[in-house]
């Protein structure tokens, strides 16, 4: 169980908390009312410190001081970028004397792709992302890095949360043609799904489920997925209120092929696709004519090989298929596949050499042969009436009682069942546009302070609400209520802007404290929830791994496309389908958020350092310290390389050997060794190569929690 | 960044009132031994369950792609009699993997025979394990949920077809810690041939924290992932490297006033340490007896490699493992949509004298009567034949049985209906079993809970009934 915490709080807060009248009353819930704007407490410049200060002041305690700039900049670099500081970055940012050289590095790491490369991934974390299906057969999707291209895009342009949201939940009927709408929509498909499944019914059933209950803990911090099966029996949520809920999203067909190209990529790629056909149409059908009797030929004596049952589920047109012959198909269409070879192969050789020469003069067509335009994965409505939602008996499909319209949670609407007000579309019912609508706005009491929470949480180590997607009864009572409605506030007022609120969070002298705990601290806020000085702060697995190709000087730093596959990840197991590992090694250095993610293989080294199960929405991850964690960054190829790669840097960087202790403790730690260390170092380098001393370096708690 | 960890009130709290309350207990015991120094978290230490456990530990042998329980376990004279007869109508619709209601009955061709004091009924698949009938508490009884494997390998394993929940093993040492730390607490053996249909999240820590997820151990030099030292690097340079390590480690956090969490790292490379040297130990079977090598069937090659990841299975939970998992059969496994005679005669003789061996091993060491061993796979197998001699899927109705840990051997619970289709009496869902064997650990399966997401969430979600017959 993870709790580092002082026993003797521990149980005096535990038998506090055994006391009757915890909560409010249900209906009365702080969170289920619109934030107010509270006035700004007098006693400090930025608004921030204002209000952690005034509660600093009632439990009789000061801030902490400062933190020193090498540790400011190494924290808010890996805070925005995942990454360290570089040494230079830290000496300009040490000898800068200018008022305003904090906010300039703030501003600098904003304006950097990097920043969205990193928050992307605590979104990503939050839509349970992977690049693969799950459940046996694990098949990639080759599309869904799209909307890992997405978020990485909208955090780097500054996208208004409100517009995030709605691309999210309803891009498609909000902003008809605009490509990155539709790639938004495949948050709601993207938990894992067993295609094959006996109960195709079922199947979209639970994926209707999946998407109700991620966009309910996503947006709103609600946890529903209770009131699916009876009235929740903790928060003030009904199965009505589900099922209103979930019916914004029954009319909607689950894509993995919107076309997203833009109209005139569409227009271009026909044009060049017709071209293509017109210029080859007699070639290909010369090479048909000889290929296709022998494919055909090849296909029938494999397909023979197989059992009747799955002869007959391959012969039944894939439309018509049942469970079990899908199941079948699955399990044996590798079996019926005839490769190109084996075709070349079994050419009659009268008719190789024609064969042959027909080919080749295809290929000099190859480069006006235009790639098939892009698709993805997302929702659009399926044309026609839509279906009817119903209240299911204990969440079974199978006993379905009352209709229920799309409507929201009654108790967030003044506790009346309201139906939301749908404004049917051309194309589309319009119905998870009014849920967009409801959920993307100032008045919604939750989206707004769920969203500057999880900011809070990311920069401070702990939310202002610690449950971060449970705001409900049951949820954390938030540390500073005054605050978080006046960030809410706040953000809704000033355009929604993410970076704006990283500004103003940075900025404060707040973040910007030292970790240190002063005994009067530690003794009257021994955990920290009043922000009496800065939570100390831990590198997950992607900012290790990126961190140790970066400071090696490997990190290769381009940006978006599909999923890097690394050896380890393409090898699969338990029937999951195989996929290529990249070819291309420089691919395999480039940062975790691009790494192709596997739903039934973690990858070994990130799974070492809390990677979440990508099955469930992740709001927290953990930081834990385990032995397996140790053996990964003592032993692990990622952590070896790294040494000797940044070895070697240090070595060409620095001539002398007081100069390479320097060098690496620069890179990697962020700080010039103190004399102790260094004749430490020294010593140590008597019988150990350098790359021992950076293997070593990596391995220091300092390396992985920050100051 | 990650966060910091979530309140120890709110662990408590969401881990039930009486998990919370023997916990709360637990530090009060403990808080004058350490007030001075606060404990590094730890969340591995072992743990006290609910009650006084009958079972310290688990050994699950799970026989992956569903062995047929009429042809091994649950002797069926009604299908032999209406063999090659539809299945009659009173038995109505029934709904299976590949469509086979309509097919016909398929008697097994398998001997049963009573066995031991209790005369428990066994096909000759089993000779050896039926020598062990008085220590095995058979579930006839058993059912699931699904017709497919994944989401019936997931229910066995976490108590929902749907897949990304925490696994039996990984709730096991939530609740429990571990005794050995220089192992992992929850060791997963896959049959070398491939893994299970649904792959690792069949042992996945789902919402549970990673610490808790079962780790794939195998024989040889390198038993755990990263557990050799990188090439090139003599064990000399490691310890002198991890001897750097810890004195820039202490002088850290000697600045940082006792900061628990940086303490806990340090004691986690020690413990990687002590397992770098200990595990290969673990996983090497030179100093085992010929004799007891023989017990497992090591001597023979049919049996020598399951017998041999049972063993270790023994070496493990003897050094305090607290749970381990065996999967027999490979990714197809004991799937036998034909020639069902053919896959079950051969995986049956491949795990027949290891299991055997295994419940010996452990009773003459002691060890049964805390241990828990449990067998059985995600599903059972139709009376129907699919093809001329295979069987589909069966969730309806199949066996598994129980071992050790304080389970009333030698007798047989619960029954399906005569021709072994469903499940009739003493019926048993993943849930009961569930509960049953957290019961044996020492846990009210209601009350081993965890906040994720806003709700207490259990193993056996709604459901699960303690089968009290099976306790001893």
């Amino acid at each position: 169980m993870p709790t580092p915490l002082p026993r003797r709080l521990a149980l005096a807060v535990l038998l506090a908390a055994a006391g009757p009248g915890r909560a409010d009353p249900p209906a009365d819930h702080w969170a289920w009312k619109r934030p107010a704007r509270p006035p700004v407490p007098a006693g400090a410049a930025h608004p921030i410190d204002a209000f952690v200060r005034a509660k600093l002041k009632d439990a009789g305690l000061t801030p902490a001081p400062p933190a020193s700039r090498e540790q400011l900049i190494r924290r808010v670099t890996f805070d925005l970028h995942g990454l360290p500081p570089t040494p230079e970055e830290v000496d300009a940012f040490v000898k800068d004397t200018a008022a305003d050289a904090w906010e300039k590095v703030v501003d600098r790491l904003l304006a950097s792709p990097r920043y969205g490369e990193r928050w992307a991934r605590h979104w990503l974390d939050i839509a349970r992302y992977a690049d693969t299906n799950g459940y046996e057969f694990d098949e990639p999707r080759p599309d869904a890095w799209r909307f890992r291209d997405y978020v990485v895009r909208s955090f780097n342009a500054d996208k208004p949360y409100d517009r995030f949201v709605t691309e999210q939940l309803a891009g498609d009927e909000a902003f008809p043609g605009d490509p990155d709408a539709v790639v938004a929509t495949g948050f709601n498909l993207l938990g894992p799904d067993m295609t094959d499944s006996a109960d195709q019914a079922q199947r979209r059933y639970n994926t209707l489920t999946d998407m109700t209950d991620t966009a309910g803990l996503a947006f709103l911090g609600l946890t529903v997925t209770c009131a699916r099966c009876h009235d929740h029996k903790f928060e003030p949520i009904t199965q009505a209120d589900y099922f209103r809920l979930q019916a914004f999203f029954t009319p909607a067909a689950f894509r993995k092929d919107v076309p997203v190209a833009t109209a005139a990529e569409k227009a271009k790629h026909e044009a060049a696709a017709t071209e293509y056909a017109r210029l080859t149409k007699d070639l290909r059908d010369a090479v048909a004519a000889i290929e296709a009797p022998v494919r055909q030929r090849l296909y029938e004596a494999k397909l023979a090989k197989l059992s009747v049952d799955a002869q007959a589920a391959h012969r039944t047109p894939p439309e018509k298929r049942d469970g079990g012959q899908l199941e079948l198909v699955a399990e044996t269409e590798r079996k019926v596949v005839v490769t190109d070879a084996e075709v070349a192969k079994a050419i009659p050789a009268a008719d190789q050499a024609r064969l042959a020469e027909l080919q080749k003069q295809l290929k000099l067509f190859d480069a006006k042969k235009p790639a098939p335009p892009p698709v993805a994965m997302g929702l659009t409505d399926r044309p026609g009436p839509p279906a009817k939602t119903h209240l299911l008996g204990r969440g079974d499909l199978k006993s379905p009682s009352d209709e229920v319209r799309p409507g929201f949670p009654e108790v967030l609407t003044g506790g009346k069942a309201v139906d939301a007000k749908v404004e049917a579309l051309p194309a589309s019912t319009g119905r998870r546009l009014a849920l967009a609508r409801w959920v993307a706005s100032a008045d919604n009491p939750l989206t707004a302070r769920v969203v500057v929470n999880r900011l809070w949480q990311h920069h401070f180590g702990r939310g202002i609400v610690a449950t971060a997607s449970d705001f409900g009864l049951r949820g954390e009572r938030p540390t500073h209520p005054e605050l978080l409605d006046w960030l809410a506030r706040e953000f809704a007022d000033r355009g929604w802007s993410l970076k704006t609120m990283h500004r103003l969070m940075l900025t404060s002298e707040t973040y910007r404290q030292s970790t240190r705990v002063s005994p009067e601290a530690a003794a009257k806020d021994p955990d920290n929830h009043l922000v009496s000085r800065m939570n100390r702060l831990r590198l997950e697995g992607e900012a290790v791994r990126d961190t140790l190709l970066a400071v090696s000087g490997r990190l290769n730093p381009k940006a978006g496309g599909p999923g890097v596959v690394l050896p380890e990840t393409a090898r699969a197991s338990g029937g999951a389908r195989p996929v290529s590992a990249t070819a291309d090694a420089q691919e395999h250095l480039r940062r975790s958020v691009y790494l192709f993610s596997r739903r039934n293989l973690r990858h070994p080294f990130l799974e070492a350092f809390d990677l979440p199960d990508s099955n469930l929405s992740c709001s927290r991850r953990e930081r834990s310290t385990t032995a397996p964690q140790a053996l990964a960054l003592l032993n692990a190829d990622e952590a070896m390389a790294a040494a000797k790669a940044t070895a070697d840097r240090v070595a060409k960087e620095a001539a002398t050997e007081a100069g390479r202790v320097d060098r690496a403790y620069r890179l990697i730690l962020g700080r010039p060794p103190s004399a102790k260390e260094a004749e430490r170092a020294t010593a140590f380098l008597c019988l150990s190569p350098l790359s021992e001393l950076c293997r070593a370096l990596f391995n220091l708690n300092e390396f992985v929690y920050l100051d | 960044m990650a966060v910091i960890p979530p309140d120890r009130r709110a662990f408590l709290r969401d881990a039930g009132c009486g998990f919370g309350s023997l916990a709360l207990a637990a530090l009060l015991a403990e808080d004058g031994l350490v007030a001075a120094d606060a404990a590094a978290p730890d969340p591995l230490a072992p743990k006290k369950p609910h009650h006084e456990p009958t079972a310290k530990r688990v050994i699950f042998l799970f026989m992956s792609g569903g062995p047929s329980h009429v042809d091994t376990w649950d002797p069926k004279p009604e299908l032999t009699r209406l063999h090659g007869e539809k299945l009659p109508a009173s038995f109505g619709p029934v709904k299976t993997r590949r469509g086979v209601d309509k097919n016909k009955l398929l008697a097994s061709k398998r001997t049963f025979k009573k066995h031991g004091q209790s005369g428990t009924e066994v096909s000759d698949w089993f000779p050896h394990t039926a020598g062990c009938v008085d220590d095995i508490c058979v579930l006839r009884g058993c059912h699931g949920d699904s017709v497919t494997h994944p989401e019936s390998v997931y229910l066995v394993n976490t108590g929902s077809i749907l897949m990304g929940r925490p696994s039996l093993g990984a709730w096991a040492t939530y609740g429990l810690g571990t005794e050995n730390r220089n192992m992992p607490a929850f060791v997963v053996m896959p049959d070398p041939g491939g893994w299970p249909k649904g792959g690792a999240p069949a042992w996945g820590n789902g919402f549970l924290p990673a610490t808790y997820q079962g780790t794939v151990v195998r024989g040889g030099a390198a038993p755990i992932q990263h557990l050799p030292t990188p090439p090139g690097v003599t064990a000399e340079q490691q310890r002198r490297t991890l001897d750097f390590v810890a004195e820039g480690n202490r002088e850290h956090l000697a600045a940082r006033g006792g900061d628990t969490e940086l303490a806990a790292r340090i004691a986690a490379y020690e413990l990687a340490f002590r397992m770098q040297a200990h595990a290969p130990e673990v996983v090497d079977l030179a100093k085992e007896t010929a004799e007891t090598k023989g017990l497992y069937g090591l001597d023979r090659p049919e049996t020598a490699e399951f017998g041999t990841r049972c063993l270790l299975a023994r070496r493990m939970v003897e050094r305090g493992v607290r749970f381990v998992q065996l999967y027999c059969g490979d990714t197809g496994g004991w799937d036998a949509h034909s020639d069902l005679d053919a896959n079950h005669g051969k995986l049956c003789l491949q795990s027949d004298k290891p299991v055997a061996g295994l419940l010996t091993d452990l009773k003459r060491r002691g060890l049964l009567k805390d241990t828990l061993v449990v067998w059985g796979g995600e599903f059972g197998r139709t009376p129907m034949t699919e093809g001329a001699n295979g069987r589909d899927h069966n969730p309806h109705g199949f066996t598994m049985w129980l071992a050790g840990g304080g389970v009333k051997g030698g007798q047989v619970i619960g029954a399906t209906d005569p021709i072994g289709l469903r499940a009739a009496d003493g019926k048993a869902h993943a849930n009961d079993l569930h509960a049953t064997i957290l019961h044996l650990l020492g846990f009210n399966h209601k009350k081993l809970t965890f906040r994720h997401n806003g709700r207490s969430e259990r193993l056996t979600d709604n459901g699960g009934e303690v089968i009290d017959a099976a306790l001893a």
